[in-house]
C-alpha cells in the first residue's frame, strides 16, 4: 500500500506531508520517557510486517500492523510510523521519500480514528471477550480505513474513485482479518503480561 | 515496581526473537511480492520490457508507456500474461519507459541514446550490405582483375557489414539468458541486513530520544539542587 513516487500530483504530496507534520507534533507532544521505548518496539514490529506478504490477484498486499500501533500508542503512533515508513522508503525502496508524508498519513491516521473508536477497552473493567473484539475490530478498520485513503489519493490525481478503491479494499480482505487476529493476540498477550503498558496512555 | 521490571526483562528478549523470527520465516515460504520492477532492452528496432512484482510474480495487463526524455508521450502498450510488453523503436533519442501496476505502483527504465543509436546504426546499415552482397557472389568475382578492382574495395568492408550483421544476431541470441539474468536480479528483495539495519536505527532512535528526555530530566533536578544549595 505504499505509493510509488512520481504516481500522486505534488499538491497532495505537500497536503499529506503537512497532515503528517501535524500529527507527529501532536504525537510527540508530552511523550514520556516510558513512551519511548514502547513507540521503539512498535515501530520496529511496523518496519518489519511489511515484509509479511500475502500474494492476492494481479498485486501484493503485506501486513501493516497501523491498528496495532493506533490501539496502544494513540496520537504517538504518528512519529512510530514516520520513521518505520522512512526507514522502509531507504532501505527497501519501498515508497519514496518524497511521498513519505502521504503514506505515513494514509497508514497512521487510521490508526489514531481506531484509537478513539476502540481505545477505551483497554480499562482493565472491560470484559475480556468486548477486550479482544475491540483489539480485532481495531486491526481490520485500520487497514480498512487506510486502503480507502490510498483509494481517494489516488482518486485525486485523475484515477477513478470506486476501481480503484474497491480493488484496494477488496485486496487488502484477507489482510484485515489476519491483521485484526494478530491485533488481538499482541494486546491480550501484553494486557496479561503488562496491563500498564494499554492504560498509561491519555492523549 | 521490581517485580514489573523483572516481568519487563522477560518479554523483551521474547520481543525481540519475534521481530528476528517473523522476516526470516515468512521470507523463505510465500511466493510475496511487493515492489513492482520494469526491465527493458533493446534488440535490433525493438525495445523490449519485462514487468514483475519483486519475487518475480509478472505485472499482467499493467499500462506500459513509453517517453522521450523530456517526457512526452510516445507509446502506449500494455503487458501481457508474461508481463512483457514491446514496442518498435520510434525515434533513435534516450527513450524512458514507465510502468503504472496498480494501486499507485510505479517504476520505470531509461534506455540511453547510445544503446538505440547502436543498434539503430548497425540495422540502417543492413539492407545496403544485403544488396551490395549479391554483387560479390562468386561469379562475379570470378570476373577480369579490372572488373574485380572495382568492388573489391566494396567487397572487403561489405563482408565486414555482413559478418557484423551475423555476429549482431548470434550476440543477441546468446546474450538473451543473459539479459533475463539480469531482469531477474532487477528486483532484489530486502535481505536480512537491510532488516536489521533498519530495526538496529529504530533502537538507536529510542536511544537517543531516551538520552534527551533523560538529560532534560537530569538538568531539571541540578537546577532544583542548586537552587536549594543557595
Amino acid at each position: 500500500m505504499h505509493i510509488s513516487e512520481g504516481v500522486l500530483s505534488p499538491a497532495i504530496l505537500i497536503g499529506g506531508a503537512v497532515v503528517t507534520m501535524a500529527g507527529v507534533a501532536i504525537g510527540l507532544k508530552g511523550v514520556d520517557n516510558k513512551d519511548i521505548p514502547k513507540m521503539g518496539i512498535l515501530s520496529a514490529a511496523f518496519f518489519v510486517a511489511s515484509l509479511v506478504h500475502v500474494p492476492v490477484g494481479p498485486a501484493s498486499v503485506h501486513m501493516i500492523l497501523n491498528g496495532l500501533l493506533g490501539f496502544i500508542l494513540g496520537w504517538k503512533a504518528f512519529p512510530a510510523i514516520l520513521v518505520a515508513l522512512g526507514l522502509q522508503a531507504l532501505l527497501f525502496q519501498f515508497g519514496g521519500i518524497t511521498t513519505l508524508g502521504v503514506n505515513t498519513m494514509n497508514m497512521a491516521l487510521p490508526a489514531v480514528i481506531c484509537y478513539y473508536l476502540f481505545g477505551w477497552s483497554t480499562k482493565s473493567s472491560i470484559k475480556q471477550s468486548v477486550f479482544i473484539t475491540a483489539a480485532f475490530a481495531s486491526g481490520f478498520c485500520a487497514v480498512l480505513v487506510s486502503s480507502i485513503l490510498v483509494g481517494f489519493c489516488l482518486y485525486l490525481t485523475g484515477e477513478a474513485f470506486s476501481p480503484a478503491a474497491k480493488l484496494i479494499v477488496a485486496a487488502h480482505l484477507p489482510v484485515m482479518i489476519i491483521e485484526g487476529i494478530v491485533t488481538a493476540a499482541c494486546a491480550v498477550f501484553l494486557k496479561k503480561i503488562r496491563p500498564e503498558l494499554l492504560e498509561e496512555i491519555n492523549v | 515496581m521490581f517485580k514489573k521490571n523483572q516481568n519487563l526483562c522477560k518479554v523483551i528478549p521474547f520481543l525481540y526473537l519475534f521481530l528476528l523470527i517473523l522476516p526470516i520465516t515468512f521470507h523463505t515460504t510465500a511466493a510475496f511480492a511487493h515492489k513492482v520492477t520494469i526491465f527493458a532492452w533493446v534488440e535490433g528496432d525493438t525495445i523490449y520490457t519485462q514487468s514483475k512484482f519483486s519475487k518475480g510474480r509478472k505485472a499482467k495487463g499493467s499500462l506500459v508507456t513509453l517517453f522521450d526524455m523530456e517526457g512526452n508521450k510516445l507509446l502506449e502498450g500494455t503487458t501481457n500474461e508474461k508481463g512483457e510488453c514491446s514496442f518498435k523503436i520510434p525515434q533513435k533519442t534516450g527513450l524512458k519507459v514507465v510502468l503504472k501496476a496498480s494501486m499507485g505502483h510505479m517504476a520505470e527504465w531509461k534506455i540511453p541514446v547510445e544503446e538505440i543509436a547502436a543498434t539503430q546504426a548497425s540495422q540502417t546499415k543492413t539492407p545496403e550490405a544485403g544488396v551490395i552482397s549479391d554483387i560479390i557472389s562468386p561469379s562475379n568475382l570470378s570476373g577480369s582483375e579490372a572488373d574485380a578492382k572495382q568492388p573489391i574495395s566494396g567487397p572487403a568492408s561489405l563482408q565486414k557489414e555482413e559478418i557484423r550483421r551475423l555476429i549482431d544476431e548470434s550476440l543477441d541470441q546468446k546474450l538473451s539468458p543473459i539479459i533475463n539474468m539480469l531482469a531477474d536480479s532487477q528486483d532484489q528483495d530486502p535481505g536480512i541486513s537491510e532488516v536489521m539495519g533498519g530495526i538496529g536505527y529504530i533502537f538507536g532512535l529510542v536511544g537517543v530520544a531516551l538520552y534527551f528526555t533523560n538529560r532534560r530530566k537530569t538538568q531539571e533536578v541540578r537546577g532544583q539542587r542548586s537552587e536549594v544549595e543557595k
